[in-house]
């Protein structure tokens, strides 16, 4: 019994400590506190006639921020040829807001994926193009170097297993295996080239989206429904807990539009 | 079989005994005998011999004949020979070797555990005289097991928040900085550390560290910090019962039996 | 009767061993005795609940791993997979050099190791999840150490890149050096690969091997595993060709095309192996084309590990303590310069710094490994080469937010003013001030072709001599290392110098800084003192007493077989 006692004791002060420490000094700065998408548990691939359309634009509560130049602190004649910008937030006109996911969170049953898109996502100019990938489970997604410097893709998956593999100068395409669980967004990096960023999200059905420059979203053959809409962005974070509710009709577009804020 | 010559059974003593001393002593057994001794005992052994032989004349004479054959009888004449050129051989490499030899630095004469001050002090506050302060919250063993036990636990902390760099995680001297340090860390594990010292001993090498020894324990060598800038009195106190505590040893006490 | 108390036993024995058998294989009940001995050895660093962030864990880099993510840098198995029990127990039991993990063999039995194991798997619910036992890491067709295949590892040592964070010739110098994280976010630095005693997970040419396949999981080091390699699916020569014509400006149409082909070649190998990953069945033929390309890619990969293994000394240098002190070597006439290749070739003392912790700002996590020192002297000069390795050339451009100072790289070196006589005699402090003041000749990276001469009474207590520029100067920085080179009469005019004589035994001590680790003031690296005397020119009396002593032995040989004859002579 006293032994019982001091043990719990113990761990009871031990937690203390953790939870102190806990505090000053955060262990994960990546995972542990990144926002993520919400996927069903299952969805079916179905053929889908006459399905609605959601359309919508994302825009940029506040104001528009200025774009971080980045520090080129290698290989300048390839990557500082232009000049390179922080891209966790990119605002264009009228509040604009790029690169964020939009996409039906309860969505169990839809079209499939179109097996003919190719997938690829570019090194060039020691930026990655795009900065949010959407990538099907079980797809290859192939990474391209035309910078004839050395990259590394370093994809800091949890639930996947991570990739770290180092794309050498010569090597124009490397297409990467398919990965069996939905997962993300993840971070891309690329460690030889520091300041590179990007996001991959591996998804089990093809209703996502990313916004473009000027914020605008689609998506379109969904079966006529009532959904939860959400979005994900790499600053402003996630809706989950408060998805947008929109009504699908067959044959029409229903449209819905966020304004988000840092976070 | 030939029986051997007084003068080849002295010698081989001699020789024998010099390789008994150097080799299964020093090495076999692994208790190195410092040169100097060596050279008493090897001097005693002479003087033994020289006893021995010089008791008789008859004996001394037999102890003679094989130098007096060597150096005359024609007989030996290749004996002779060899001889001539060995010795000077050898007196001439070895007259080389002593001059030629390295000088060495003067060793240290540390004393690891110097004699401490009589009074014992957390920066300029006066606790006590050493002989008397004991950790006050020793006494939480027998009264209070459970503050012991938190006592015992925030030592663990400050250990491993400040000492195990040098200390070790297995408070054996073995950190992963103690390598490479000249004086090593003090090994906890020692049974000839904890039980010879009082805590308040204990109290005042922590607070006042490397500097604060005394000339005899060389303190410009030493790389043990002054803790009385990093750690309050408390934390000192409840690192030593965590020592205490972690290796089994018991601090050495006075007054009561033990 | 016997045979009654034989079966007995024999039942006694059979069941005692499979009861301890289930025993041991239990895996709940030995990671519940795993928690017990966790919590009481590993705790601290580790945490209580794996994830790398125990009490000691703030002052640590490289930090205590984070057992909830499932990365493990030293494994036997393949890129992306978990490690085995083994690995495990293994970095348990030897611990990681270079870091502050231990070895717990001393502290920990065989059992509670294994049990450990069982408990830290628990952090994490892959190991669960995961029924088939990971890959390992075939070592078979280790290609052995020999100059040709190291060669040929240098040169993929630059094809493949891995000169972007280790450097030229590997001392984790290379320009991506300054900017890797880990998977947590924490600065981490490439090793240092001349410096064998600080691999983690060991430096034999296997351990490089399994490294280099598998990668380092949750640090910046790729796994170059198959269909990323190099041109996987090309033979060597292929792969070479296919380097040239990639590193022309400008293809001729045929070159075009005969590149293409290779990549094609490529495409297709890279497919079939992406296709086994993915978990498709292959064809015979498929299977032979993927087999071969991978046969390449090990070959390559010894080759590799062949070369990573030449670039370091087979053991850490021996600290120049006891009698193996630093002693300077006469010369007649001019010293050496820096460049001189008289330098090469004798060993240099060694001196391993450690992290300086007395007094604040403290440093816990040195960057830099030790100091080389090597000296000679003339009859009025002496000259040093101190030569140290460091992964960045910081000149002092950032500003240290606490101390408003500039972060830059720095050697400081200290004598004593006066030698201390005899052993007894104390010497100077070296931090924290005292009565005897030190001699310090302090370079920065920023004036590199300047030391400082300081006299100190304490760590801040430091002045810069009236007298300066009595200390010739020059310094190199290639390739991750620093040389510094310092020349000074032996004797001088100022009174606040230490004055050199041979023969007689000096305490010396050094300092460095790594600016880009932080260092600034007393965060640094530093030794105790050591010893460093200018060896005495050989006496020539050494040529001169031994032949006559030789000569008198002779004599006195000859003396006495007169003698004994002439009393022969007597006596008949």
């Amino acid at each position: 019994m006293k032994t019982y006692l001091l043990a719990s004791f113990t761990l009871l002060l031990a937690c203390c400590y953790v939870g102190i420490i806990g505090t000053t000094f955060a262990a994960d700065p990546d995972a542990g506190e990144m926002e993520m998408l919400v996927f069903p548990e299952n969805y079916k691939p179905m053929a889908v006639n006459n399905g609605g359309t959601i359309s919508g634009v994302v825009k940029f509560e506040g104001d528009k921020p200025e774009m971080k130049v980045l520090e080129i602190t290698k290989d300048p004649k390839v990557c500082g040829a232009t000049e390179k910008y922080d891209e966790s937030v990119v605002v264009g006109e009228d509040n604009a807001l790029k690169n964020t996911i939009v996409y039906l969170i309860d969505i169990t049953g839809g079209k499939d994926f179109d097996k003919e898109a190719k997938l690829e996502m570019d090194q060039k100019g020691c930026k990655f193009t795009p900065h949010v990938q959407i990538v099907p489970l079980e797809t290859r997604l192939t990474m391209l170097n035309n910078d004839r410097v050395n990259h590394n893709v370093h994809i800091f998956s949890n639930i996947n297993t991570p990739v770290n593999k180092q794309q050498t100068k010569n090597r124009r395409r490397m297409p990467l295996a398919g990965v069996k669980k939905a997962e993300g967004p993840v971070a891309v990096k690329c460690d030889i080239h520091g300041w590179m960023s990007a996001w991959i999200a591996y998804v089990p059905h093809p209703y996502f989206a990313v916004t473009n420059e000027k914020g605008e979203f689609t998506l379109e053959d969904v079966p006529a429904g009532e959904y939860k809409l959400g979005y994900w962005h790499e600053a402003c974070g996630t809706n989950s807990e408060a998805p947008a509710t929109v009504t699908v009709e067959a044959g029409s577009t229903v449209a819905q539009d966020f304004t988000l804020k840092l976070k | 079989m030939k029986k051997l010559s007084l003068f080849t059974i002295c010698l081989i003593i001699l020789i024998g005994s010099w390789v008994f001393l150097e080799f299964v002593v020093g090495g076999i057994i692994s208790v190195p005998i410092p040169n100097s001794v060596i050279a008493m005992y090897m001097g005693l052994i002479v003087i033994a011999i020289l006893v021995h032989i010089s008791v008789e004349d008859s004996q001394f004479r037999e102890f003679l004949r094989p130098i007096h054959e060597t150096l005359v009888d024609d007989r030996r004449r290749t004996h002779r020979r060899v001889l001539v050129v060995l010795i000077p051989l050898f007196l001439l490499g070895y007259t080389y070797a002593i001059i030629a030899q390295r000088a060495n630095p003067p060793g240290s004469p540390r004393d690891a555990h110097p004699s401490p001050p009589l009074e014992l002090t957390y920066k300029d506050e006066v606790i006590g005289t050493m002989q008397d302060v004991v950790n006050p919250f020793r006494h939480y063993e027998k009264d209070d097991p459970e503050a012991f036990k938190a006592h015992v636990e925030n030592g663990k902390r400050v250990y491993h928040q400040n000492c195990f760099y040098c200390h070790g995680d297995h408070l054996d001297g073995q950190g992963h900085f103690a390598p490479y340090l000249q004086p090593l860390p003090a090994n906890f594990q020692d049974p000839g550390i904890i039980p010879n010292f009082q805590e308040s001993f204990f109290f005042w090498r922590i607070a006042k560290g490397g500097p604060g020894l005394p000339a005899a324990g060389t303190p410009w060598d030493s790389a043990m910090p002054i803790w009385e800038d990093h750690l309050t009195k408390d934390e000192i106190w409840d690192v030593i019962l965590f020592l205490s505590e972690y290796t089994g040893y018991q601090f050495r006490t006075f007054g009561e039996a033990h | 009767m016997k045979i009654r108390t034989i079966a007995f036993l024999l039942i006694l024995f059979g069941t005692l061993a499979v009861f301890s058998l289930t025993y041991a294989q239990n895996a709940p009940e030995a990671s519940e005795r795993g928690k017990e001995v966790y919590e009481n050895s590993c705790a601290h660093c580790h945490g209580i609940e794996g994830r790398g962030d125990g009490s000691a864990a703030e002052n640590l880099l490289p930090k205590p791993r984070d057992f909830t993510r499932g990365l493990y840098k030293i494994r036997s198995t393949e890129a992306g997979q978990l490690p085995t029990d083994q690995d495990l127990f293994d970095i348990i039991t030897v611990g990681m050099p270079g870091s502050s993990m231990p070895e717990w063999e001393t502290a920990l039995s065989t059992e509670e190791r294994w049990q450990v194991v069982a408990y830290i798997k628990t952090f994490y619910e892959g190991f669960k999840e995961n029924e088939n036992p990971p890959k390992q890491i075939t070592l078979e067709g280790k290609i052995s150490y020999a100059e040709q295949s190291v060669e040929i590892g240098k040169e993929l040592y630059v094809e493949l890149g891995c000169v972007e964070c280790h450097g030229n010739v590997g001392r984790g110098d290379g320009t991506s050096a300054p900017t890797l994280t880990d998977s947590w976010g924490f600065q981490t630095w490439p090793a240092n690969l001349t410096q064998g005693w600080n691999y983690r997970g060991g430096a034999d040419t296997e351990d490089i091997f399994k490294r280099f396949i598998g990668g380092i999981a949750g640090s910046p080091m790729p796994a170059f595993e198959g269909d990323s390699f190099l041109n996987f699916g090309l033979t060597a020569e292929e792969s070479k060709r296919l380097i040239e014509l990639e590193n022309r400006d400008e293809m001729t149409e045929a070159e075009e095309e005969e590149s293409g082909k290779f990549y094609e070649k490529m495409d297709t190998a890279v497919d079939i192996a992406l296709s086994i990953k993915e978990g498709a069945e292959m064809s015979a033929a498929e299977m032979q084309t993927y087999n071969d390309a991978m046969k390449v890619v090990y070959e390559k990969s010894w080759h590799l590990a062949n070369y990573v293994k030449s670039l370091m000394p087979e053991k850490r240098p021996e600290p120049a303590i006891g009698n193996n002190v630093l002693r300077s070597q006469y010369v007649q006439g001019t010293l050496p310069a820096i460049d001189d290749a008289v330098w090469e070739t004798f060993e240099a003392g060694y001196f391993p710094l450690v992290g300086q912790v007395v007094i604040e700002p403290r440093q816990f996590n040195p960057t830099i490994d030790g100091v080389h020192v090597k000296s000679f002297y003339s009859d009025t000069e002496v000259a040093f080469l101190f030569v140290w390795d460091d992964r960045t050339h910081t000149t002092g451009d950032e500003i240290d937010e606490a101390t408003g100072k500039p972060l830059e790289d720095a050697l400081a070196v200290q004598f004593p003013v006066k030698v201390p006589q005899g052993p007894t005699a104390p010497k100077p402090y070296f931090l924290g001030g005292g009565r005897l003041p030190v001699y310090l000749w302090h370079w920065k990276a920023s004036t590199p072709e300047q030391v400082t001469e300081l006299t100190a009474k304490g760590i801040n207590n430091a002045e810069a001599q009236e007298a300066q520029g009595e200390l010739q100067v020059q310094s190199t920085y290639i390739d991750g290392q620093y040389k510094l080179w310092v020349k000074r009469a032996l004797k001088t005019e100022d009174k606040k110098d230490l004055q050199l004589e041979p023969g007689v035994f000096v305490p010396i001590a050094f300092s460095a800084w790594d600016g880009s680790n932080g260092d600034v003031d007393t965060k640094r690296t530093m030794t105790s003192w050591y010893t460093f005397t200018l060896e005495p020119v050989p006496s020539s009396r050494r040529f001169v007493y031994p032949p006559i002593i030789a000569i008198l032995s002779v004599g006195l040989l000859f003396g006495l077989r007169a003698f004994v004859q002439r009393r022969n002579t007597e006596d008949v």
